[in-house]
């Protein structure tokens, strides 16, 4: 059986919720030195431990939505769910993820080593936790059946033009995440209706990143994490403005230019990674890497924008999915199964 | 076996065995390359040889519908690397590996998924909304068009004359940077044709006199016109002598190379401000198009000889001697590459197409834009730029030269970025001194002397208007449009069409044309034949019959062109320029009264004009000096017949205010029409049909004959006459209405 191609998306921040709890436990019993690697750097930094926040008996959202907790975390199971995938069964055509998730995706790339992955994503995570600068929030510009709402998308972009102090984070499907300051983030919230029960929903211990407000992150960054923790990727990646870094083509330099500087401070667009991908790789499935499996919406929103296999609609989608999956998000059991066995296929 | 398998063949065979060309004559280092610039610039050639592969192979399952390839061309990929990704580049039909290379110089583009939906005609292809195959990017400035016959180098030069210009007439949003250059790419046999040849010449003329052109030619030189060889040598001994303009060779067979001449050369381009002319060798591979067999012109020897020196096998040389990628390393890029293309080809092809006629005709005239209000000119200002003599002209009734002459002026200061260019319109203001002291007033960057170059002086406007400065370049005489119309036709008219709306070219042409100068000039200057610009689709036609018409049509053009971002012909009758008169001498008819900006009085496109509203026994439909004889015949049928005829004036000729029409003579008996173009391919055949189709059967015609116009007495001949109009109205009333 000839290998299916796969584009692999890494999740961002706020994947690692309170049904997330375990999560490296339960599928990733065999990679205990990988976490206890990181583990030893974190406990040098006088961080907690993952596999024991991991394993805790209650899931508490002050203390696993913090950065300097939910980057690793997420890290360390987003990138141990990538190895896991079925090798002989998927052709890993590229890599890429959303806001956060664009560190994963340079480790499954190769971009970085995984403990240089871990050490980037762990850094970040506690500059922007020391910091807090500002903080993110949710609405979306699609109905509950992921239909646009006319207008819906320019409404909120003239919203972020009028306010002081606000910005577009991240471009997330049919939703858009905006960030900006306490001040700025409270007119919003009044004056955003109320939609779909939970928007406009802020995002708990999320700074306001993708935005200028993080020039201090970046530049934190820089100073810490040089350009040479980076190497040419196995694999293309797609970053957060569509852009394709080919392996043995990346100049080193603007790859940590980007991804500490650019990536940090400009919107991240999600949904035009996504469409690169569909257009550009155009690959049989995606294989979205857990925790969790909230970034699967945004993603098949993206597709459905895009017309991608002639989907139109939520409907269409959730058909294809129930025919024969191309969306393997890897927190969800059956679909894991998929992706790490190769089975079944349409 | 096809020879498109066989260089696909040949390329994996070789490298597998290492059996590689080099011309390595230049280092990595010396080109300023690193190596990750060399794995980028052969993924772009790869990427559009595969392109070409698959293109064929989407022909052959019924998909694709073109299959004119870039193989053999793919080093100007390195040209791409070499400029800026915003310096504009109008670039030739086998430039895949160009745009390919650009597009990866802009986060987030599609190139693959762009060309699979251009090649397959699908409906949201980005450039050209799958109306046809062409390469182009708004993102990459990369404007589209055909290119097949070198018909886009005369606007290339103007863009490059633009940047230096937009320094001093500052538009609103020039999207050109001011330490940009323009690109213009073509074929070996391409440089042949006269259009070539002109900008050619136009570049050298401009450059000869230290005026700014950076302008980058690049001819990519593959020794065949389709089936015809060049000459040897044949494209550097015609070019390398040229005044003004630096000649410089590279090998496009070595990125390398091709690279390192194209930076030194663009930037002394940048740097100098002066045209330059980058001769590309490269070999043509498969043949010109799909269907083309080559072996039907060329030897076994030949084909092969050319399919040896396939750039991908020097590039691939390169990466293996830099120790950037072993041979398998390359195999398996190349292959993967395939495969990628192969599967989005898959899912390309199935997109929609376009299907209706409406689907198709949709971006023909452009989408309106946004311009902001522009304060007019200060009582003072405006004082101050007329003369004294003018403003107590403006007094009195003038004849037509003289309203179109306060009309430019007051355009001209009401918005600082039109431009007038044209033969002898600034030191001598014009042949019939339409432009007089304009030239003084605006100075010569907004008045310009142009060479005697009619494809230059139209492609100077088109490449103006991709600067958003808005010229009015005027034709000479009607009859030296002929030799450059396709710079309208295949052109600046066009440019909508192949990019969905999403680049326009405004423009208002002033062409001084049409007959009855009297025993002057003959055919030369006084071509009645419009027929050529009739049929243009999207294209406006204004022609006014009287000076008031002709200030408010020329302001309400400006405004089409500002707003609506219109191609428009503004078409002057010589011969009513001086014309004072209607009925008797000395009887200022024909003389009008300055319309000043701040009067409110417009005539908007479709407005068409009407005397005698009431009259209803005859309406006379006309323009221009078929108007004014019109009006002439008109009172003598009053007074002789006790006649009550209508004279309309189209005003506008393209498109024909046809439903204006209907209205005005619905309650005329019988229609006249005088059309003092041919009757053939005239107005006066669209205005019989839309009448006739209209059930209008009441309906005659005098139009001129198909001649040419003669020297000398009897210069009206041909032409319709005031007495002919009257004999063919009289004609028509006596006869029984049908």
């Amino acid at each position: 059986m000839s290998r299916r191609t796969a584009v692999v998306i890494a999740p961002g921040r706020g994947v690692y919720n309170a049904s997330e709890l375990g999560y490296f436990n339960r599928f990733h019993q065999d990679k205990s030195d990988l976490i206890k690697g990181f583990d030893a750097v974190r406990a040098a930094l006088g961080q907690e431990s993952l596999e024991r926040l991991d394993g805790a008996a209650r899931y508490a959202v002050a203390k696993f939505t913090r950065g300097d907790n939910a980057s690793g975390l997420i890290y360390t199971c987003s990138y141990a769910d990538f190895l896991d995938i079925d090798r002989d069964a998927f052709d890993i055509v590229a890599a890429t993820g959303n806001s956060m998730g664009w560190y994963s995706a340079l480790a499954c790339a190769g971009a970085l080593s995984a403990d240089n992955g871990f050490h980037v994503v762990n850094t970040m995570g506690a500059i922007m936790q020391d910091a807090l600068i500002g903080g993110q929030m949710i609405y979306p510009f699609v109905d509950e059946d992921w239909r646009e709402i006319d207008g819906g998308r320019h409404a909120l972009l003239k919203l972020i033009d009028e306010t002081p102090g606000l910005y577009v984070s991240i471009h997330l499907g049919g939703m858009l995440v905006l960030a900006g300051t306490p001040e700025a983030l409270d007119v919003a919230e009044k004056r955003l209706p109320r939609v779909q029960e939970r928007y406009p929903m802020r995002l708990a211990n999320h700074a306001a990143f993708h935005t200028k407000l993080q020039r201090p992150t970046a530049e934190k960054g820089r100073a810490t994490l040089p350009a040479s923790l980076f190497q040419q990727p196995q694999t293309p990646l797609i970053d957060g403005r569509g852009a394709v870094w080919l392996p043995k083509a990346c100049d080193l330099n603007a790859l940590w230019s980007y991804t500490l500087g650019a990536q940090v401070i400009e919107p991240y667009d999600f949904t035009r990674a996504i469409t690169v991908a569909m257009r550009e790789f155009a690959p049989d499935v995606f294989i979205l890497l857990g925790p969790g499996m909230t970034l699967g919406g945004a993603t098949a929103q993206s597709m459905i924008a895009d017309g991608w296999r002639g989907l139109a609609s939520k409907s269409d989608f959730i058909d294809m999915q129930k025919k024969a999956p191309r969306l393997l998000a890897m927190g969800a059991p059956e679909q894991r199964g998929i992706a790490t066995n190769g089975a079944p296929q349409d | 076996m096809d020879r498109a398998e066989i260089v696909h063949q040949n390329f994996l065979t070789r490298v597998r065995h290492g059996d590689l060309p080099s011309t390595a004559l230049t280092t990595l280092a010396q080109a300023d390359l690193t190596p990750t610039d060399l794995v980028e610039l052969f993924h772009a050639q790869v990427l559009s040889r595969q392109l070409d592969r698959t293109s064929r192979h989407l022909q052959a399952k019924g998909q694709g519908f073109y299959t004119i390839g870039s193989s053999g061309h793919e080093g100007n990929a390195a040209i791409a690397w070499a400029l800026r990704p915003n310096d504009m580049a109008f670039l030739h039909y086998r430039d895949a590996a160009f745009q390919i290379a650009r597009s990866r110089q802009v986060p987030g583009q599609t190139p693959l998924w762009d060309m699979l939906l251009s090649f397959t005609a699908g409906a949201d292809d980005p450039i050209s909304g799958g109306r046809h195959k062409v390469l182009g990017s708004k993102t990459l400035y990369i404007p589209p068009q055909t290119s097949t016959i070198a018909s886009h180098l005369p606007k290339a030069v103007g863009a490059a004359y633009s940047i230096g210009l937009a320094r001093k007439v500052k538009p609103s949003n020039p999207p050109l940077s001011a330490d940009g250059i323009v690109l213009c790419s073509f074929g070996d046999a391409s440089l042949n044709h006269s259009t070539a040849q002109g900008a050619l010449n136009t570049a050298s003329w401009t450059a000869y006199q230290s005026t700014p052109l950076p302008l980058l030619f690049v001819c990519e030189d593959n020794g065949l016109g389709i089936s015809v060889k060049t000459p040897k040598d044949w494209v550097e001994a015609s070019v390398s002598t040229r005044p003004g303009l630096r000649y410089v060779q590279c090998d496009g067979l070595d990125v390398v190379a091709t690279f390192a001449a194209a930076r030194e050369t663009a930037e002394w381009v940048r740097k100098r401000k002066k045209p330059a002319f980058l001769h590309m060798r490269c070999v043509r591979l498969y043949g010109h198009a799909g269907p083309d067999a080559a072996s039907a012109y060329l030897s076994k020897v030949e084909i092969e000889a050319d399919e040896a020196r396939d750039p991908l096998l020097f590039t691939a040389r390169r990466l293996i001697d830099e120790g950037v990628m072993t041979p398998a390393e390359i195999a398996a890029a190349y292959e993967a590459e395939g495969a990628r293309v192969a599967r989005a080809a898959e899912t390309a092809a199935a997109r929609p197409k376009l299907k209706s006629a409406n689907d198709v005709i949709a971006s023909l005239i452009p989408p309106k834009r946004e311009t902001p209000e522009r304060p007019r000119p200060s009582a003072n200002i405006r004082t101050a730029t007329f003369s004294d003599a003018d403003i107590r002209a403006m007094a009195e009734p003038q004849h037509m030269a003289k309203l179109i002459n306060f009309a430019l002026t007051d355009l001209l200061l009401e918005h600082h970025d039109i431009v007038l260019a044209g033969e002898d319109i600034g030191r001598k203001g014009g042949v019939y001194g339409v432009t007089q002291k304009l030239q003084k007033r605006f100075g010569a960057h907004r008045v310009v002397d142009t060479l005697l170059d009619e494809q230059s002086i139209l492609g100077l406007g088109v490449g103006l208007a991709h600067n958003d400065i808005l010229a009015i370049p005027e034709i000479q005489f009607l009859a030296y449009l002929h030799n450059a119309e396709d710079q309208l036709r295949g052109e600046a008219a066009t440019l909508p069409f192949f990019s969905n709306g999403q680049y326009t070219n405004p423009i208002v042409v002033r062409i001084a044309g049409l007959g009855y100068q009297k025993g002057f000039g003959g055919h030369f200057h006084n071509d009645n034949s419009i027929a050529v610009m009739r049929d243009i689709p999207g294209l406006i036609i204004a022609c006014p019959s009287n000076g008031r018409d002709a200030a408010l049509m020329l302001r309400e053009c400006v405004r089409l062109a500002r707003e609506e971002q219109r191609l428009i012909v503004f078409l002057e009758p010589i011969a009513l320029y001086m014309t004072r008169d209607l009925h008797e001498t000395g009887d200022g008819g024909w003389t009008f009264d300055y319309p000043t900006p701040t009067d409110d009085a417009t005539t908007p496109i479709g407005a068409i004009g009407t005397h005698n509203e009431a009259a209803t026994d005859l309406a006379i439909v006309s323009y221009a000096n078929g108007y004014y004889l019109s009006r002439q015949a008109e009172k003598i049928l009053h007074k002789e017949d006790g006649v009550n005829a209508k004279v309309i004036d189209l005003r506008w000729l393209a498109p024909l205010p046809e439903q204006a029409l209907l209205e005005a003579t619905k309650d005329c008996k019988k229609i006249l029409i005088v059309d003092e173009c041919r009757r053939t391919g005239s107005q006066s055949e669209a205005l019989t049909t839309l009448f006739l189709e209209n059930g209008r059967i009441d309906v005659a015609r005098v139009a001129a004959e198909d001649s040419f116009i003669a020297t000398g007495p009897a210069y009206g001949a041909t032409l319709p006459s005031r007495d002919g109009i009257i004999a063919a109205a009289r004609a028509l009333l006596k006869e029984p209405s049908r």
